[in-house]
């Protein structure tokens, strides 16, 4: 597929770090941690709402990638989104661990909340353009349908949860996914770094 | 088979949802090593990602770049040549340094240059905010005075839809002009007021028109308290000592 524009960190770059990383190259980790960190951060800390606890997970997320290196499959798809799934799955799993969940709506309260939101940290023109991208897919989507696919990425709910949350039939909820995630994909696509022959 | 059903399941899976009751339909999509899945899969797995673009990113504290790196542990470093090393460190050292200073200076050279700009701006805010209270204050005065008068002013000659009302108080030595429908003008004219002593009109200020066509406009100090009727012209910028322009607004003391 033609690409008609670069991810901030295009895939063939992401990836070389990634086998740099296999080789136990930390300069590598360090490359990677400056491009992605403000990115991962915000969704950590869209979940868990809580800045500390958040850092926590991005520590945790790095290591991880540090660690399981080698097991990270280009097929799967770009290295930023391995990183954006792996810290999605770690706030999720503190969120339900927690003993008292944090309403969501109270998020965001947290006395650490005046760090910089990363807009001033330097980014380049490519990854601005691929936000907007992303942006603009989600607020083009139906509003059950973005609100679906919220419910589940980052609030870890299970398609059940979701149905009774927003009291719609199971197998309208699972549509609504399939629907909203695919309209993504379709939108997202062309500017995917992610190359399949790599 | 590629299905509506596989897309479910696909798209659940790449959002991290927990399969819970579907799970053996996805094992078994898996097992079949469907070739449209294969391709679809990642895909979705980078339209949940941009789910993550949605949210804003955030800066970290900077102590956090340092505890990952300390995290990793033991790592191998890319291999460097050691010839010339400690001159590299030093040339190296002292080209910091030199930037260091450089930015530190161009920093503080442009903190200053900020902060003048912005008491500028204060200044110049706090001037405007004096000026204000002191217009609102004789608008008070003016319309708050025991011996307020109000005059209508009706449309005339070009402008024959414009409306006005004056409010002068002898005592005040002011007017106060609240227009309706009185149309822009080109740069090089504004409207004039016009007081009328002893038969004769005398200057009480010039005013801009407003694209809303409502004005609020105070008079100068009125040279006599025997105000008999205002009028508004309109003339060359800045007005004239004497009306020159057609008359737009005039009033009807019978009628006030």
């Amino acid at each position: 597929m033609e690409k008609s524009l670069e991810r901030p960190d295009p895939a063939e770059s992401d990836r070389a770090l990634v086998a740099a990383m296999v080789a136990r190259d930390a300069d590598a980790v360090a490359r990677l941690y400056d491009r992605h960190v403000s990115r991962l951060l915000g969704v950590a800390y869209r979940i868990l709402g809580e800045t500390g606890e958040a850092e926590e997970v991005v520590q945790e997320v790095f290591l991880y990638a540090w660690r399981a290196a080698s097991s990270y499959d280009p097929f799967r798809g770009s290295v930023l989104a391995w990183l954006v799934v792996a810290t999605r799955s770690r706030a999720i799993d503190r969120i339900r661990t927690r003993k008292s969940a944090v309403p969501s709506d109270e998020r965001g309260r947290d006395p650490l909340a005046g760090l910089p939101a990363a807009d001033d940290v330097e980014e380049t023109t490519a990854s601005r353009q691929w936000e907007k991208v992303c942006r603009g897919a989600v607020a083009e989507l139906p509003e059950e349908q973005r609100r679906a696919l919220e419910l589940a990425f980052f609030e870890g709910l299970t398609h059940p949860e979701i149905a009774a949350r927003t009291a719609t039939p199971l197998g309208t909820v699972k549509t609504r996914i399939r629907l909203g995630l695919m309209k993504l994909r379709e939108r997202v696509r062309p500017y995917s770094s992610r190359e399949k022959n790599a | 088979m590629h299905s509506d059903r596989h897309e479910e399941l696909l798209s659940l899976a790449a959002l991290g949802v927990p399969l819970e009751d579907d799970a053996r339909d996805y094992e078994q999509l898996i097992a079949e090593r469907c070739p449209v899945c294969e391709e679809l899969f990642p895909e979705l797995r980078e339209a949940a990602a941009a789910l993550g673009a949605v949210v804003p990113a955030r800066a970290p504290r900077p102590e956090l770049r340092a505890a990952v790196m300390a995290s990793l542990g033991p790592a191998r470093r890319p291999a460097r040549t050691t010839a010339g090393w400690a001159g590299w460190l030093f040339a190296a050292a002292a080209a910091a340094l030199f930037v260091l200073i450089a930015l530190d200076d161009a920093r503080l050279r442009r903190g200053r240059e900020e902060l003048r700009s912005e008491n500028a701006d204060l200044r110049l805010r706090e001037e405007s905010a004096r000026s204000e209270i002191a217009r609102r204050d004789l608008r008070a005065r003016v319309l708050e005075s025991d011996d307020v008068r109000m005059l209508f002013l009706g449309g005339h000659g070009p402008q024959p839809g414009a409306r006005a009302k004056v409010f002068w108080s002898p005592g005040a030595k002011r007017g106060v002009l609240v227009t309706a429908g009185l149309a822009p003008l080109p740069p090089d004219r504004q409207y004039q007021l016009w007081v009328f002593v002893g038969g004769k009109p005398v200057d009480a200020g010039v005013f801009d028109a407003d694209p809303s066509g409502k004005i609020l406009f105070e008079s100068k100090e009125l040279a006599s308290v025997t105000a008999e009727n205002f009028a508004v012209t309109v003339e060359p910028r800045g007005g004239l000592p004497q009306p020159s322009g057609p008359i737009v607004l005039l009033g009807s003391p019978s009628a006030g």
